[in-house]
């Protein structure tokens, strides 16, 4: 069965500033209905690449396509996006009413379908009973729903979001978060949503992209991105506490195949002729989270001697329900999670067990994953 | 039995009696500040009030009365009809115009410089803060004219108008005209206009105006639509203050008018003369200019208070 075509294409995006590039050769398609998010540290182009599809920059190079039309020539209004900008950007000295009404008023659209076309969407998004209100007199929920109103009025087929709730206050995210999830899921509309917080990227996109100094890292499902990162950037940008890595060298000792550093090696078995061909320098970086490295005496089979490490305990940080410790491994710092109830001082000396097979491994040279 | 700071009773009027004494004295101290700085504001005003309606022979005296003696309004008639003055008003050539044709210049100078000098401003204001028309240095370069004391103009303005320009375009004439003065006042103001409402063009996000813009609106439209509405605070501040300048400029006009479009400051200096000043009619004269502005500056208040309600970045 073929999987319908995406509605969004991005072919070869490029966008430089005065020479400095902030998007470098960007490919990828959206599919209809999806939600995807851009993520990642501040600069990394993923605004400017939202402001691209939407008209606000233009492309150095490169085409994008809404289904089987290319945009990339055309002005904002005729391109069939809405935007929905930090703050909402919201018309404030007017009313609810004409704040959803502005964009089809400037179509030129007639005064009775502007009004039937407003009332649908009040409808739709429970703002009938405020639609006489200024619009600087809303609370923020009002004010989200009058933002994704005034652009969802003119019908646009993609929605396209930037850090809409960059500047709450915690709380108040998540709540937001929930409600915008609901309304793309009743909607049923595309929508691309640009942020740099990795909480909201994973638990409301169906797939994520991940992007670092204009270029595209890795997009996939948030499972498949917190199990198997792409690239070493993505594996320390996303978990907190952050992955962590060590540098080993790849050697081979009477046809065994170890990767060693310091005075720690662990025998590989079945990711040899992976690392052979992949990382040809033999430097390999080792990747494990911080939640499979465990105290000895709570992993859950007995383990052999030769599997645990001593480690001395450096620092305990107390959250609620789990404690994050550093501990020196025979010389490498490691961050550990420990459930809240675990008893752990700092100073103290414990063995760890870390699981080869909840290693990722990534060639020190190019970053990228070794599979 | 505790003393009951906050009574039961419903009626607003028992309340206000049972208040504590702390709370009167305070309330009083505040009025009293507040009226003696109202005073120090307001006394040379109502000075100019009280001696508009005194005779000559109070215009002098010591120690002085708030309160006119014998009270008349000969100074104001006299302003209009100085063919025939009351009672001992003299009569002095100088001042022998009546005034209407200073305030008719006045009225017709004053609001179509200022209009001139706060649209031009603002679009200027415009272009500067949303395309940064100008870089670092144009817009800093407007100001140069406000650096300068202003009478080291007057003389090279004066040759200017009466000599370079009838030589440049023959046939026009721009000294002792209003449309002279309205020329002048426009270029000595359109810098402020643009600086005092630049800062308030910078306070609305740009973000509005690209919302607006990927709807498809011209900037034209943006302009008028959307940040007009939302900096109309700032344009009447500038309005009134450009207006208040120009209404009551008095160095340029005195040195570049005649006869013909003499406005209403120049016309209060000509109460005074060799033999004598004309306190009366000139403090009367004085309360009548004062009148336009008063009324300007009420009107537009309720715009002064459009409320800056810059809700949007809530915590």
């Amino acid at each position: 069965m073929m999987d319908p075509p995406p509605i969004i294409r991005l072919r070869n995006l490029r966008k430089e500033f005065n020479g400095t590039v902030a998007v470098a050769n960007l490919d990828l398609d959206v599919a209809d209905g999806e939600f995807i998010c851009f993520l990642g540290p501040s600069g990394c182009g993923k605004t400017t690449t939202l402001r691209m599809i939407a008209g606000l920059e233009t492309p150095t190079v490169g085409e994008i396509w809404l289904r089987d039309q290319r945009i990339d020539a055309l002005p904002p209004q005729r391109r069939g996006v809405g935007f929905v900008f930090q703050n909402y950007a919201l018309f404030w000295h007017m009313s609810v009413y004409d704040n959803l009404a502005f964009g089809l008023r400037v179509r030129g659209i007639a005064p009775a379908e502007v009004d039937a076309r407003v009332r649908e969407i009040a409808e739709s998004l429970e703002l009938s009973p405020i639609l006489r209100q200024r619009a600087a007199r809303l609370d923020l929920s009002a004010m989200q729903r009058v933002a994704l109103g005034r652009t969802l009025v003119v019908r646009p087929q993609v929605l396209l979001l930037d850090e809409p709730l960059n500047n709450f206050r915690p709380g108040l995210r998540e709540m937001m978060r929930g409600e915008l999830k609901r309304m793309q899921l009743s909607l049923g509309r595309t929508m691309i949503y640009v942020t740099h917080d990795q909480e909201e990227a994973m638990t409301m996109g169906d797939r994520v992209l991940v992007m670092n100094a204009g270029r595209l890292e890795q997009v996939a499902a948030p499972r498949e991105i917190y199990r198997r990162p792409a690239t070493l950037f993505v594996a320390g940008f996303i978990g907190r506490p952050p992955m962590n890595f060590i540098e080993t060298q790849y050697h081979v000792e009477d046809g065994r195949a170890f990767l060693g550093h310091g005075r720690l090696r662990w025998e590989i078995d079945t990711r040899r002729d992976a690392i052979e061909h992949q990382a040809p320098s033999g430097r390999v970086i080792v990747g494990i989270r911080p939640e499979d490295v465990w105290p000895a005496v709570l992993a859950v089979q007995e383990r052999e001697p030769a599997e645990l490490t001593p480690a001395r305990v450096e620092l305990v940080q107390p959250l609620a329900r789990k404690k994050i410790v550093d501990v020196n491994a025979r010389g490498v710092a490691l961050k550990m999670v420990v459930p809240g109830a675990f008893p752990v001082r700092a100073g103290q000396t414990l063995d760890v067990v870390m699981d080869r097979r909840a290693f990722h491994l990534f060639d020190a040279q190019t970053g990228r994953a070794i599979d | 039995m505790t003393r009951a700071i906050a009574p039961p009773a419903p009626s607003s009027a028992a309340v206000t009696a049972r208040l504590p004494r702390r709370v009167y004295v305070a309330w009083a101290a505040r009025l009293l500040t507040a009226g003696v700085i109202g005073a120090v504001f307001f006394l040379p005003v109502l000075w100019m009030l009280s001696i508009s309606f005194k005779p000559p022979t109070e215009w002098l005296e010591y120690p002085p009365t708030l309160l006119p003696k014998e009270p008349l309004v000969g100074n104001y008639t006299f302003l209009f009809n100085p063919g025939n003055p009351e009672g001992a008003i003299a009569v002095m050539t100088g001042a022998a115009e009546p005034v209407i044709p200073a305030f008719v210049n006045s009225l017709i100078v004053a609001p179509i410089a200022t209009l001139l000098s706060v649209s031009i401003g603002f679009l200027a204001a415009y272009a500067v803060s949303r395309f940064r028309v100008g870089g670092n240095f144009m817009p800093f370069f407007t100001l140069t004219t406000r650096m300068f004391p202003p009478v080291a103009f007057a003389v090279p303005l004066l040759l200017f108008y009466s000599a370079v320009i009838p030589r440049l375009i023959p046939g026009l004439r721009l000294y002792d005209t209003r449309v002279g003065l309205i020329l002048m006042y426009v270029a000595f103001t359109v810098a402020f206009a643009l600086w005092m409402t630049k800062g308030f063009i910078d306070a609305v996000p740009r973000h509005i105006e690209e919302a607006a813009i990927l709807d498809g609106a011209s900037r034209w439209r943006v302009l008028f639509t959307v940040t007009v509405p939302l900096v109309r605070g700032g344009l009447a501040a500038t309005t009134l203050f450009v207006f208040i300048l120009t209404w009551t400029e008095f160095l340029f006009a005195l040195i570049f008018t005649q006869r013909f479009a003499i406005t209403v400051p120049v016309q209060v200096s000509h109460y005074a003369g060799a033999i004598g000043r004309f306190y009366g009619p000139q403090a009367a004269l004085g309360i009548l200019a004062s009148i336009p502005v008063v009324v300007t500056g009420y009107l537009i208040q309720r715009h002064l208070v459009t409320g800056f309600t810059f809700g949007l970045v809530r915590e």
